[in-house]
């Protein structure tokens, strides 16, 4: 009998300040040891190890790459895909680095024969198990690669199988991201043992005919707000330890995080400002944080009184003084009879960027159709989370700036078009 | 122009029963377009019954017949035969056509005045390039003209399409034919419920709307064994509701509040179909009452639960743990003008309404909404939302007199009554028009009529369509394979029309138009956006 961890969605780097960040970090911490403790023979992890390809904070990064050298010396081998976040589209990723530093194993190893993409196995040299992988891409455009896919020979594939994977799957998004893009199962390989998902932050497992088991672990920790609100809702993170031999024969989750949450959502229709900042005053000094992180959803409509009338910094700092760990306050959902205020506070940053860019495409004038619509959409946060990208410590702004551009000529696919 | 040739005289008659003499050596065929030119236009006449007509007396005619029979005629012949025996065909008036204009004949053709048989260019008024709904083309007795009949998709769709046939009469080729012609529609979305899999294709050799240019960005499939590229068919449990299943089943009083019951106990968390499989039983729901519905819910939709207590379903199109997009995925494809498939051949009767019923509540309850909100240019936001249509086979499961007397309205009938007020339509398949109550078919307002030799189901369709048919209850019957007669409150008359075999209209479909730089925007580097 074998064991496996599976992880996904990690997003390293993505709690930046703090006591957060080590909370971060000590979830992943706690994951590999947990993997050491249990004698996991391998560890895959499908994408989204770092929260971006080329990470600015180098402690984090430190602290990972240790952790995950303290695995490899115990002999537990991990292996890797990228995932939309660690992807970068041009330069070199942090997997990368790992990689050749043989703290990890990418499982990607394709080659497109004849239009056809052909995946390579790695074979874990313990177990015997094979794994393969398909990284993902940004906004779901890793689709063309499961397109080309040549399904047929890994169907083919004998042995403990495992395709590692980090999309949305259409048939198993949980109904909150049916907007989010996706791909149809029945492009994946039909047949194996174990699909390693990742990209969903919601712990599931699913049969489908022909796919038997399919697993999303979820974060470890969390990486946005929404994954600090389902959290405090009771939605356990962690990570999955796999027993098999011929095929699967038990699936664990193990939990990851130590801290607490708390989540409370308040109404404040028919408040005027003053008497909801009274309100809520009053109501926090009750609640038990200390310790804990806390996730607060105020919605409603107010009588009176702008919704900035509320300072809302002043009550985070009351419950940041009576112990909290973080507060995330989401206040989208508060509107005010006399001010229709624009608030897009509380939403992940992710959400109101492609809002904001769906709600503007169309005044883009244009007869390139990827400029439009849809693909507009999704070229613009592409380019955008390219753009979004800190330079570097070890970088000079020149080499920033060379690199920014290489990475958004590499998205529009501009790549040597301005060379002269 | 050239001279068109004379086939025959009006020579008698009355509204609706003109007689035309033949003109020996032309045929004239049941169902013929013919042509009476007149100052006013074109009279457009369609020939309903043939009959034959003599100079010489029935006496002579009989004696004669004898005579030749017996072998004593010798060679007996008719004296100026082409003049003295000839065909007679009785016809009426469909359409008068004045340039572009076409109007419905209130006056008889001059009399006297010859007629030639229809061409192309008479029917020229017919072939609207920006319709997209493609039917076939003009069918003159059995020639097929050159002329499209399109029609728009919006009205069509809209006002619902009836389209009665027995088995083998071509309704399942139409239908993908007509789906083929508006993949392409923007402003129509199409739910099909595909009971025998037959219109998408994409596995083996058999064409179907897979091969569509425009299928991937335009088709949506979902089946239980879904080919490389679409979709598996699962539909999350927490997505019905007891309203959806009192629909399936005629359910006692005691019953409908048992679903209640456990809709209400597990309103939040939305297992109520769980509870049903978990003995976890409202205090209010009988033991009796429960296992009932475990029954019913087991036969209708394959659930049961396993010996870890699992709730399972076995055919897969349901779960507790999968497919909670599925419905959301369908109505923003159908939303978005795209045509949703959804293979239901591996699922019983009640499975597939069910399906159906969820997609169409959601989507009726959607357009419903936008026809109360104004969007950003002031109008009702339904004015932005494309055309939505379901397409269901043996339309008397939901629209039968039996079940809606049972059970009252389903979502279908809901639809039929009152879903062109929300841009809704049905396009009902049956053999059995009969069954469907006459307040139902009326508001079919296109009637697509194949071959169909029960008299019972004829004097239905007749008695419903959008143009008085009753001269046509004879060739109704006699319609071959791929024949039939569109008869609509959007065209001028019932039109007959020849429906192409779909292997030979997609032969003749033009490829996929693709600009050589659609796809590879960096070969146009110097392209800037304005």
């Amino acid at each position: 009998m074998h064991q496996f961890a599976h992880m996904a969605d990690v997003h390293l780097g993505a709690n930046r300040h703090g006591k957060m960040a080590e909370l971060e970090i000590g979830a992943f911490a706690r994951a590999m040891d947990i993997c050491i403790t249990r004698k996991v023979d391998f560890i895959v992890i499908s994408g989204d190890l770092f929260h971006v390809g080329v990470p600015s904070d180098l402690n984090t990064v430190r602290q990972a790459v240790a952790k995950m050298r303290e695995v490899t010396e115990h002999g537990i081998p991990i292996y890797a895909i990228y995932g939309s976040h660690d992807y970068t589209p041009t330069s070199t990723s942090i997997i990368d680095v790992i990689d050749s530093a043989g703290l990890l194993t990418k499982i990607v190893r394709p080659q497109v024969i004849d239009g056809t993409l052909k995946l390579e196995c790695v074979e874990d040299a313990r177990t015997g198990a094979k794994l393969v992988g398909i990284s993902a891409r940004r906004m779901g455009l890793e689709r063309e690669y499961y397109d080309m896919l040549d399904r047929e020979e890994l169907e083919r594939l004998d042995g403990f199988k495992i395709f590692a994977f980090h999309s949305g799957i259409d048939e198993l998004k949980p109904e909150y991201l049916s907007r989010m893009d996706s791909i149809p199962i029945s492009l994946f390989p039909k047949g194996f043992d174990y699909y390693a998902g990742g990209h969903v932050h919601q712990h599931s497992e699913h049969h489908l005919p022909g796919y038997d088991r399919i697993v999303f672990p979820g974060p470890l920790f969390a990486g946005y707000g929404r994954d600090f609100e389902f959290t405090a809702k009771g939605e356990r993170r962690g990570f999955y330890i796999v027993s098999f031999d011929q095929t699967v024969t038990d699936v664990e989750f193990v939990e990851t995080v130590l801290v607490e949450s708390v989540y409370k959502e308040y109404n404040l229709t028919g408040f005027n400002s003053s008497r909801a900042q009274d309100t809520l005053a009053e109501s926090f000094s009750r609640l038990d944080v200390d310790g804990k992180i806390v996730v607060l959803k105020i919605r409603g409509e107010l009588s009176g009184g702008k919704t900035s009338d509320i300072d809302f910094v002043h009550l985070q700092n009351l419950l940041y003084a009576r112990g909290a760990v973080d507060v995330h306050l989401g206040r989208r959902g508060l509107t005010s009879a006399d001010y229709a205020a624009i608030t897009v506070a509380g939403e992940d940053v992710t959400v109101i960027e492609e809002r904001l860019f769906k709600e503007n495409v169309g005044t883009v004038h244009t007869n390139i159709t990827e400029l439009q619509g849809d693909s507009g959409v999704k070229l613009s946060l592409e380019l955008l989370n390219v753009l979004k990208e800190d330079k570097n410590p070890a970088e000079n702004k020149k080499e920033y700036e060379a690199r920014m551009i290489e990475d958004a000529f590499g998205v529009l696919q501009l790549k040597g078009a301005f060379e002269k | 122009m050239e001279e068109l040739e004379i086939i025959g005289q009006i020579i008698a008659g009355k509204v609706a029963h003109i007689l035309i003499r033949e003109k020996t050596d032309t045929k004239i065929e049941l169902g013929n377009l013919l042509v009476a030119e007149s100052r006013n236009g074109s009279l457009i006449l369609q020939v309903h019954n043939l009959f034959y007509g003599s100079q010489v007396s029935r006496e002579v005619l009989e004696l004669t017949a004898g005579l030749e029979l017996e072998g004593r005629g010798g060679s007996l012949e008719f004296f100026d035969e082409s003049l003295r025996n000839y065909v007679l065909a009785e016809a009426r008036a469909v359409a008068l056509v004045s340039g572009n204009r076409v109007t419905i004949p209130k006056a008889l053709p001059d009399f006297f005045s010859s007629v030639r048989h229809v061409i192309n260019e008479d029917l020229q008024f017919m072939d609207v390039p920006e319709n997209t709904a493609y039917l076939g083309k003009v069918r003159s007795g059995s020639n097929v003209l050159d002329v499209p009949v399109r029609l728009n998709a919006q009205d069509l769709f809209t006002h619902h399409v009836l389209i009665p046939a027995t088995t083998g009469r071509g309704k399942s080729n139409l239908v993908k034919v007509l789906l083929w012609s508006v993949v392409n529609d923007d402003n129509l979305g199409v739910l099909v419920l595909d009971p025998h899999d037959e219109y998408y294709g994409g596995r083996g050799k058999e064409l179907g709307l897979s091969n569509h240019p425009d299928a991937k960005d335009k088709i949506r499939y979902y089946s239980l064994a879904a080919p490389a590229g679409t979709n598996t068919l699962v539909i999350n449990l927490k997505s019905i509701m007891p309203w959806h299943i009192e629909e399936l089943f005629n359910l006692t009083d005691p019953q409908s509040e048992a679903l209640y019951g456990y809709y209400f106990a597990h309103k939040k968390d939305k297992q109520w179909i769980e509870a049903i499989f978990k003995d976890e039983r409202p205090e209010n729901v009988a033991p009796m009452t429960a296992a009932v519905l475990q029954r019913k819910f087991k036969t209708a939709l394959g659930l049961d639960v396993n010996e870890q207590g699992d709730l399972i379903c076995y055919n897969r199109a349901f779960s507790a743990t999968s497919g909670e997009s599925t419905l959301s995925e369908m109505i923003a494809a159908l939303e978005s003008g795209m045509i949703v498939v959804v293979d239901t051949s591996r699922l019983s009767d009640k499975a597939e309404l069910l399906i159906g019923s969820l997609v169409i509540n959601e989507i009726l309850t959607k357009y419903q909404r936008y026809k109360q909100e104004t969007g950003s240019s002031g109008v009702s936001k339904l004015e932005d939302k494309p055309v939505v249509s379901i397409v269901i086979e043996e339309a008397p499961r939901v629209l039968g007199a039996d079940v809606l007397s049972q059970g009252g309205d389903t979502t279908y009938s809901t639809v039929a009554r009152e879903g062109r007020k929300f841009k809704i339509g049905l396009v009902a398949i049956t053999q059995l028009t009969s069954v469907i109550p006459t307040t139902v078919l009326a508001n079919l307002n296109t009637k697509i009529i194949f071959g169909n030799e029960m008299a019972s189901e004829r004097n239905a369709i007749i008695s419903s369509a959008a143009q008085d048919l009753k001269e046509d209850y004879a060739t109704i019957g006699s319609l071959d394979k791929g024949e039939a007669i569109v008869s609509s409150i959007f065209t001028k008359f019932a039109i007959p029309i020849q429906v192409p075999l779909f292997d030979d209209y997609v032969a003749e479909y033009p490829s996929r138009d693709t600009p050589e730089d659609k796809h590879d925007i960096h070969l146009k580097p110097n392209r800037r956006v304005v």
